[in-house]
């Protein structure tokens, strides 16, 4: 033994492990250096051609892709100033990306003999000739019975169709024929009909540097230093949807994120650890530049011609302070933290600078009959439905900060349990400006136009604070617990409660500066009547000047609408679970899981505080006046609200079961599987919006996301080759080529999301911007061979009647859209080159088995006097297997 | 009975005769020798004599030279590797404690932590108290350190081993995270505006890479690798890891335990110690001078009930 002892302290000392021999510290190896090169190596010419190309008819998917680096790491050795003793040790890594990747989308656009006036050819969803009226012909109905409903037997206003469905070409917009030019001609006829008929398949660029470097050291004994510095600078070269100045398509993005951290790691006494970080990110994102500037045409229902958003700098920079000190004592142990972020959203994002102008198919329709006129006629004759400017002068300093005090405790109660208890107390503050230029409508002020509640009030002015709502304090607790039953360390229970809130988040966009950033608004005095604007005439100049702080500055507007009430959404969550370690590596675990949230942020087609009741849809085609349609809404002085995903006024309930099986490493092989049942509803995420503002009840539905069965499967296999291995133990020359291999995969299959239908027509004076389907009472909604020719039956849903709400949900609980399967497998081989150097070659392949998942079908439900032939019919799959391959030195 | 003194030569000639055969037999067969780290999975007392293992090299018979039993001396480097909970590490220091308080007189234990590079805080020692009030005082926080530390205690473990009769086994008492080491085995994504990137859909190539290359080194060891990990993480990054720490400790014979919540924590440290007890090291000539030899060792048939042993299955050959 004694000599075991010797041994033991001369070779520690000549290791280095002794810090009472500074001889040894001397004679101890040099820590070494590590890092790796890599490349990774993306072709189409490895790749099976996607389904959606292969479909179009085409063989061209460009891929060019070369993703590179290197890591390096090790002790900081500066001669005469930092020795590896001082064991400070540093980390750089640097990764390039040159990419460019087809991007496809399938669209329709006009035919030719449309962009000439000439809709002789044009039919409806049912194949049935689609009538074009000409709007100069409108006439009231001397007929007309106004105690009857509107219909082709009781027309209001009578309107003469357009000799042969052809527009004469000297009634077009020159605006919309000069559009014409930058339009690209239909190139595929997928159908049906004359539908999906433009493919697009539009290569995008992906340039991109990025660095990420660390050191950390030892100060003193008791402190531990790190930093580090994040810098990535990228382009996103957008496809070009079109090859011309209207490209809707993105824009193109320049992106610079920077990101600094230092970290203090300091050692009070061997029970007491404290911690502090800061940390300050900026993200800069700027699009647009160089790139033309095109107004935004919406044509229902073809692909429009320019973009939102054609030009913004974004910065968005987040500066975190925090402290954490841990404590052992006894069986407690405690937590103390504190936590200061500040965030700082620096934005110029003008939405629509060149305007934007709505087409729909009211002012070429026979007025109150559906299935009649065209959004696209009406564009030809240059007659918008609504139009808009955005007029930005200045970028907005959107400010925002939060405080957070938690102290939790972890009681090791006995030696089975332990339970941990957590309190947060958060303080956040509003958004502000920092200039004060923001503005909001107060709904308990006054309007001076008509004396109704709501009116523009500007930041810091009149009593107005500064971020509109009031600074929050919330307390977030959490409990949890870890249990052993029985005494058996095989099996643990585990539950826990936990209650959060958060905040709104400062978007990048500029709403809520509507005072100082004029949204000019045009809306039609009847959508079947009279145009907004006239094409050709363009938007009139702004008509007084900015900031307009006036309490009617926002009249007949959509006025930004930000809820002052201080509410902040909450999400409780609840868990149980049981896990068993069964023999041979095996681990069984059961989870269920509740969650449940209120006051969730809602977008506008979520909620609608302006809406109109639908008990008004008794008015029918009165509706369709907007001065007799703003009389009925609550703030009638404004076309509607922008909420901007800030309105806190979700639900959602999230119910799930899940089995984990784990079979952990054993012969090299380790797999992790996890199947979840779920069930989760909400009353905001239908695809098309929710229906009833005042009824939300009736919108509860399955969550749009929602996936009912999920199977997930890992799995990693070092295959048992090689010297030192069960299988083909050779020792000579041959263990190059066996050892080294190793398999992994990625499993992901997934039942559909449930499936959304809507009528194809909403007749009803705007009163519901979404209107769900009626169900058809005894026809079964599923079909016996479901398959892309028909994936539900479309027979057992209806167009409701004009001005009556659908009695479907947003989400239908039957009838889900075709599952997604994901099959990943990578398979590499490492060639040791000496003890510390490997070469590793490795190939990935994603959607190996090159399995294609369904498109979605198609959801349109329309009358049964002319119905929608092609509604429950898929178009198309996508997917395709991808391969890459990479090359790793490592040393 | 025959008086010792008159029968003292050939009492020497047969002990030379004896020294010279073994000499022989070792030459004959190449001149060298493994150690193998043998241990019994059944919980029975009975200590077995060089005599009663059978030990098969590449295949054939090899003589068994001399065999460490679990009443002889032993020497256990106790390694601390924690920097995550205080709660974990906390049960498991107590666990140790109690463990080390029961152990005999004759074995040895120092205690290193890893953070930092491996520092040694006590030397070898018989004196437990010195080594539980260290080992209550060492502070849990730093960086991970057990793949950094890895190679010098493989290291100091086959010095020690090699140049004293003593029976060596490491232990490691871990909570180590992958993130958390300082070598990057997580590969961030450093361009977040690479919207394609597929290389980061399996993250464990890198920490594979690593544990391959430990496998290589500790392929040749002699000298047993226990690991109590007191946090089993389910991440893919983390199961790869703790993946590889388990078929590092079973290259070496020794023995691996993964906690899932604290109260496993005791268990799993009276089982290592149980383990590290329960470990004979045999001497066995080996046949030529082969540089990976498989291996297997049994009980003598005459042994009832059989008893089902570890050891290494392959074991590659140490250029002396």
């Amino acid at each position: 033994m004694q000599r075991a002892v010797l041994e033991f302290r001369r070779q520690t000392g000549a290791l280095g492990m002794r810090v009472d021999s500074a001889h040894a510290q001397r004679s101890a190896p040099r820590p070494a250096w590590h890092g790796r090169l890599f490349e990774n190596f993306r072709n189409d010419a490895l790749d099976a051609i996607p389904h959606e190309i292969r479909q179009r008819g085409q063989q061209n998917s460009l891929l060019r892709r070369n993703q590179f680096g290197f890591n390096i790491g090790g002790p900081v050795l500066i001669p005469h100033l930092v020795s590896a003793a001082a064991n400070t040790f540093f980390s750089l890594s640097y990764e390039g990306v040159r990419e460019h990747i087809s991007r496809t989308v399938l669209q329709t656009v006009p035919t030719l003999a449309e962009r000439t006036g000439d809709f002789s050819a044009t039919v409806d969803k049912a194949g049935q000739p689609l009538l074009i009226y000409d709007p100069e012909t409108t006439r009231p109905n001397p007929d007309f019975d106004s105690s009857r409903p509107v219909s082709t037997a009781n027309l209001q206003y009578l309107r003469d169709p357009f000799p042969g469905n052809r527009i004469p070409m000297s009634r077009l917009d020159p605006t919309a024929q000069a559009a014409m030019a930058l339009y690209p001609a239909p190139n595929t006829n997928v159908g049906p009909f004359f539908q999906n008929n433009f493919f697009i398949n539009s290569p995008e660029t992906n340039i991109a540097n990025g660095v990420i470097a660390k050191v950390d050291t030892p100060v003193k004994d008791s402190h531990r230093l790190s930093a580090e510095v994040d810098y990535s600078n990228g382009l996103l070269g957008a496809p070009r949807w079109f090859p011309t100045d209207a490209n809707p398509g993105p824009a193109d993005r320049n992106f610079q994120n920077r990101m600094g951290s230092l970290q203090d790691v300091w050692t009070i006494s061997p029970r007491t650890i404290n911690t502090a970080t800061l940390q300050v990110r900026s993200n800069v994102s700027k699009a647009g530049a160089g790139q033309a500037i095109f107004p935004r045409y919406v044509i229902a229902p073809y692909l429009g011609l320019g973009r939102a958003f054609p030009f913004s700098s974004v910065a968005n920079n987040i500066y975190d302070w925090s402290d954490g000190i841990s404590s052992r004592r006894g069986k407690h142990a405690l937590r103390l933290s504190g936590r200061y972020t500040a965030n700082q959203v620096n934005t110029f994002l003008p939405q629509f600078p060149e305007g934007l102008f709505r087409f729909s198919s009211g002012l070429t329709s026979l007025p109150g009959i559906n299935d009649t006129g065209h959004g696209f006629a009406s564009f030809m004759l240059g007659l918008s439905q609504y139009a808009e400017r955005s007029v930005v002068a200045d970028p907005s300093y959107f400010r925002r900060s939060s405080g957070t005090l938690g102290m939790a405790d972890q009681y090791q109660a006995a030696k089975s349990l332990s339970i941990r208890f957590a309190l947060a107390t958060a303080v956040r503050t509003p958004r502000v400006e920092k200039y004060n230029r923001q503005s909001n409508i107060d709904l308990t002020r006054i309007n001076p136009a008509n004396g109704r509640p709501g009116a523009l009030v500007a930041a810091g002015r009149d009593g107005v604070s500064r971020g509109f709502r009031p600074t929050t304090v919330s307390f977030q607790p959490s409990v949890s617990l870890a249990w052993n039953p029985l005494n058996r360390s095989d099996t643990v229970v585990r539950a826990a409660y936990s209650r959060a809130n958060y905040s709104i988040p400062i978007y990048a966009n500029q709403w809520g500066t509507q005072a100082f950033h004029a949204r000019q608004t045009f809306i039609s005095p009847n959508v079947q009547l009279a145009p907004a604007l006239v094409l050709r005439q363009g938007i009139p100049p702004l008509g007084y000047a900015l900031p307009n702080l006036s309490p009617e500055a926002a009249n007949d507007s959509v006025a930004d609408l930000l809820d002052m009430s201080g509410r902040l959404p909450m999400i409780q969550s609840a868990s149980l679970s049981l896990e068993r370690q069964l023999p041979k590596s095996i681990v069984v675990a059961l989870d269920l899981g509740h969650s449940r949230g209120r006051d969730l942020l809602l977008s506008n087609g979520a909620a609608n505080p302006n809406a109109i009741p639908a008990a008004a849809l008794q008015y029918r085609d009165q509706l369709n006046d907007e001065n007799f349609n703003a009389s009925l809404r609550p703030y009638p002085q404004y076309k509607s609200f922008d909420l901007n995903s800030s309105y806190p006024l979700g639900q959602y309930q999230r119910d799930a079961l899940s089995i984990r099986v784990e079979k952990r490493a054993s012969g090299g092989l380790s797999v992790n599987a996890v199947y979840t049942f779920s069930k989760q509803m909400d009353d905001y995420s239908a695809p098309y919006g929710e229906q009833d503002f005042y009824n939300r009840r009736n919108d509860w539905a399955l969550s749009a996301y929602s996936r009912p069965q999920e199977l997930q499967l890992n799995y990693v296999y070092e295959l048992p080759l090689g010297a030192n291995k069960a299988f083909l133990p050779y020792a000579d020359w041959r263990r190059f080529l066996v050892e080294g291999w190793s398999v992994s995969g990625n499993v992901y299959v997934a039942a559909g999301t449930p499936l959304a239908l809507h009528p194809e027509f909403n007749n009803t004076g705007g009163v519901l911007s979404t209107l769900n389907v009626d169900v058809v009472p005894g026809v079964p909604q599923h079909v016996k061979d479901q398959g892309p020719a028909l994936w539900f039956n479309p027979a057992a849903f209806d167009q409701p009647p004009d001005f009556t709400v659908g009695d479907a949900s947003p989400t239908l609980p039957n009838l889900s859209n075709p599952g997604v399967h994901s099959f990943d497998l990578s398979v590499s081989k490492r060639f040791p080159l000496s003890a510390d150097r490997t070469f590793e070659f490795n190939a990935s392949a994603f959607d190996f088995i090159n399995h294609a998942d369904w498109n979605q079908p198609d959801t349109v439900i329309g009358p049964a006097s002319a119905p929608n032939l092609n509604a429950g019919k898929i178009i198309g799959s996508h997917g395709g297997r991808v391969i890459q391959l990479g090359a790793r030195l490592s040393f | 009975m025959i008086p010792r003194r008159q029968y003292g030569w050939p009492r020497a000639a047969a002990a030379l005769v004896a020294v010279i055969a073994c000499w022989a037999a070792i030459s004959s067969a190449s001149g060298a020798v493994i150690h193998l780290a043998v241990r019994s999975q059944s919980e029975q007392q009975r200590i077995f004599l060089p005599a009663d293992f059978a030990v098969k090299v590449n295949g054939k018979a090899a003589p068994v030279l001399s065999a460490k039993n679990p009443r002889d001396s032993q020497m256990i480097l106790l390694v601390l590797d924690l920097a995550g909970d205080m709660t974990d590490a906390q049960a498991a220091k107590d666990a140790l404690a109690a463990a080390i308080e029961k152990l005999p007189a004759s074995t040895f234990v120092a205690l290193i932590r890893a953070q930092d590079g491996p520092t040694v805080l006590v030397d070898p020692t018989a004196d437990r108290n010195a080594i539980i009030q260290a080992m209550q005082a060492s502070a849990v926080t730093g960086k991970a350190g057990l793949l950094d530390s890895l190679p010098s205690m493989d290291a100091l473990a086959e010095s020690i081993a090699k140049v004293s009769n003593l029976r060596i086994a490491t232990l490691y008492v871990t909570d180590s995270d992958v993130r958390n080491y300082r070598e990057d085995f997580a590969n961030p994504v450093i361009n977040s505006s690479d919207p394609h990137d597929l290389s980061r859909r399996f993250p464990e190539a890198l920490i594979e890479d690593k544990m391959d290359k430990m496998e290589k080194a500790v392929a040749a060891r002699e000298t047993p690798l226990f690991i109590v990990h007191l946090r089993y993480r389910t991440s893919k990054l983390n199961a790869a890891y703790q993946s590889g720490l388990k078929r590092l400790a079973e290259t070496t014979a020794g023995w691996s335990a993964f906690c899932a919540s604290p109260a496993e924590i005791p268990a799993a440290i009276e089982q290592a110690f149980a383990a590290i007890s329960s470990q004979y090291v045999l001497t066995v000539g080996l046949p030529g001078r082969p540089a990976a030899v498989q291996i297997h060792v049994e009980t003598r048939a005459a042994i009832e009930p059989p008893v089902e042993l570890v050891y290494p299955a392959r074991l590659l050959i140490k250029q002396r």
